[in-house]
């Protein structure tokens, strides 16, 4: 049997197979997805996503058992994993070998008051994210400017990035079980 | 004459080169295990003559091998040292508890966990070989200069080395594992005097971490030490210096030196520390060390004032030029420097250099090799203006 090419612990063949066979699927473009979260005890659920599953709970000064992190430090990290992702993604599929890699974030909420109860939900801002600071470490083995060029295209292409900066229709629903 | 057949203020190097990029991928393959210890010396081989000739054509007195065999100023001893292991610190968090600690540290550093590598003790630690026999041997076949060679101070290796959760369980505290370190920096330096190496230098910069954040018991990274501090500084310094001094006591015949700088692994002054040696200085005066290797460059290192009470009583190896900006000082600037020293210190006690190393950090440094030896340049430019002036 033929030795599989790696790149990044990458097999890029078994890559441009997987999107050959998507490019003749259009209709899985939407790639939709689904999570079903539980609540345990306290501040703490489950949350079920295919067969995985994980921990959100809440920091201790807000009385959580800080057993996880919570649900924005998620998205937080869901951000740097989506940006990591990306840039390995695209540089791989580029022939670029990378040896080390790493994304750094900072955040901040508009005003998580409002969530917590301490102001008014009405007329004091809201309580998602306002800003985010992204940083990339990477050590690769290619030019500074075909590296940037990369960094660029993963920022653009995040389907985290574009989900936090462009405006997403919520449907919400409530049953009540009696 | 400075002594030892020496001009009068020898010009001198702190340490560390900037790397070729060549060496840096071969240090990355020996990391990596793809390369022999013999196969990546043969690369650095050919590094370390270019940073001797950098240092050659600026006419630099006392010559360093620029530690081009060395990923940064401590971690070599990796390769040196059985019961040691190179950790980064992405490998350290994950085994850790305060992963939050390590976290904020590195944001104040502005660096990723992958570029900090530690060496991390998790056995009892032996020497396989010499800390720096190799690097002071083949330099000696290629210059008949003085040859300077740093070695990691004692505290710097017993609080880098020592990490809770990890080496604990073979020497429950620091204290224990400073017993084998003072042992093997002790017949380091004696087999380094033996061999006819004239100086060897200590560098110790995480003694500034001990008084700039006194009572702070968190670890820093200043030059990336790993140990939690116990928080009270005067026990920190005593530990410190009880090590030195056990290590140089009653070796004669080779000069000693002691390098305490703030921190120079980055172009961001805030990331570093500041203030000046005041609070060092009876720790300086009580080690058993001839020349303390200072940095007063940078307003941030403050004034030589703070010997006001210790006159004429070491050398000085002064710090006189910035190892992280573009700009090159002129010789002014360094004669301005020495003359503010000459207050304190003799003539020959005044050895110039400049503030840090160029390269702490391998894969980290503050400016290319050719700006680096123009700095050096200007260095000896002042030196013998000096020279000159004191016929």
């Amino acid at each position: 049997m033929a030795e599989k090419k790696l790149l990044n612990g990458l097999d890029v063949e078994e890559i441009e197979t997987a999107l050959n066979i998507l490019r003749a699927q259009p209709d899985r473009s939407n790639a939709p997805k689904s999570s079903r979260v539980r609540w345990t005890s306290g501040l703490q659920f489950k949350a079920f996503v295919r067969n995985h599953v994980f921990l959100v709970d809440e920091p201790a000064h807000l009385t959580g058992a800080d057993e996880s992190p919570n649900s924005v430090e998620f998205v937080l990290g869901a951000y740097g994993a989506c940006l990591a992702t990306g840039f390995v993604w695209i540089a791989t599929r580029r022939g670029i070998a990378i040896h080390n890699l790493e994304v750094v974030l900072d955040s901040t909420q508009d005003n998580a008051f409002t969530f917590i109860g301490i102001d008014p939900p009405d007329g004091h801002g809201h309580s998602g994210l306002d800003e985010i600071k992204a940083k990339i470490y990477v050590q690769a083995s290619a030019d500074e400017q075909t590296l940037r060029e990369i960094w660029e295209q993963t920022l653009k292409t995040s389907p985290v990035g574009n989900s936090l900066t462009r405006t997403v229709v919520i449907e919400p629903e409530i049953e009540i079980i009696p | 004459m400075a002594g030892n057949g020496l001009p009068l203020y020898p010009v001198t190097v702190v340490g560390s080169w900037p790397r070729p990029t060549w060496l840096l991928e071969a240090l990355r393959k020996r990391q990596a295990g793809q390369i022999s210890f013999k196969e990546f010396n043969e690369v650095a081989d050919k590094a370390v003559l270019e940073a001797l000739r950098y240092q050659d054509e600026a006419g630099v007195d006392i010559v360093s091998d620029g530690e081009q065999r060395r990923d940064n100023f401590y971690s070599f001893v990796v390769e040196k040292l059985e019961g040691v292991k190179l950790m980064t610190l992405a490998d350290i968090m994950d085994l850790v508890e305060d992963r939050e600690g390590f976290d904020k540290i590195l944001r104040s550093m502005d660096a990723p966990a992958f570029s900090i590598r530690n060496p991390t003790v998790v056995d009892k630690i032996k020497p396989r070989m010499s800390l720096s026999m190799d690097e002071y041997e083949f330099l000696r076949q290629h210059t008949h200069k003085p040859i300077k060679i740093p070695l990691p101070g004692p505290y710097l290796l017993a609080r880098s080395m020592w990490v809770k959760g990890v080496s604990d369980a073979v020497y429950p505290t620091q204290e224990d594992l400073a017993v084998d370190l003072v042992q093997i920096l002790r017949d380091e330096l004696i087999a380094l005097r033996d061999a006819g190496c004239e100086f060897v230098q200590f560098d110790e910069p995480v003694l500034t971490d001990v008084v700039f954040n006194a009572g702070v018991k968190e670890r820093t990274f200043m030059c990336a030490s790993m140990s939690a501090s116990s928080g009270d500084p005067s026990k920190e310094l005593i530990f410190a210096t009880r090590m030195m001094n056990s290590i140089t006591e009653g070796v004669e015949g080779i000069r000693t030196g002691v390098h305490i700088c703030r921190g120079n692994w980055s172009r961001k002054d805030d990331v570093l520390l500041n203030g000046d040696y005041e609070k060092l200085v009876p720790t300086m005066m009580g080690m058993d060390i001839d020349q303390f290797v200072l940095e007063f460059a940078t307003p941030r290192a403050g004034q030589l004032a703070v010997f006001d009470h210790h006159r004429k009583q070491r050398e000085i190896g002064l710090g006189v030029v910035n190892p992280r900006t573009e700009d090159i000082e002129p010789p002014e600037f360094i004669i301005e420097k020495v003359d503010e020293a000459l207050d304190y210190f003799e003539p020959e006690q005044i050895y110039l250099n400049p503030d840090c190393g160029f390269g702490t950090f391998a894969e980290r440094p503050m400016n290319p090799a050719e700006l680096a030896g123009q700095k050096l340049r200007t260095i000896v430019e002042a030196a013998e203006q000096l020279r000159a002036r004191e016929g």
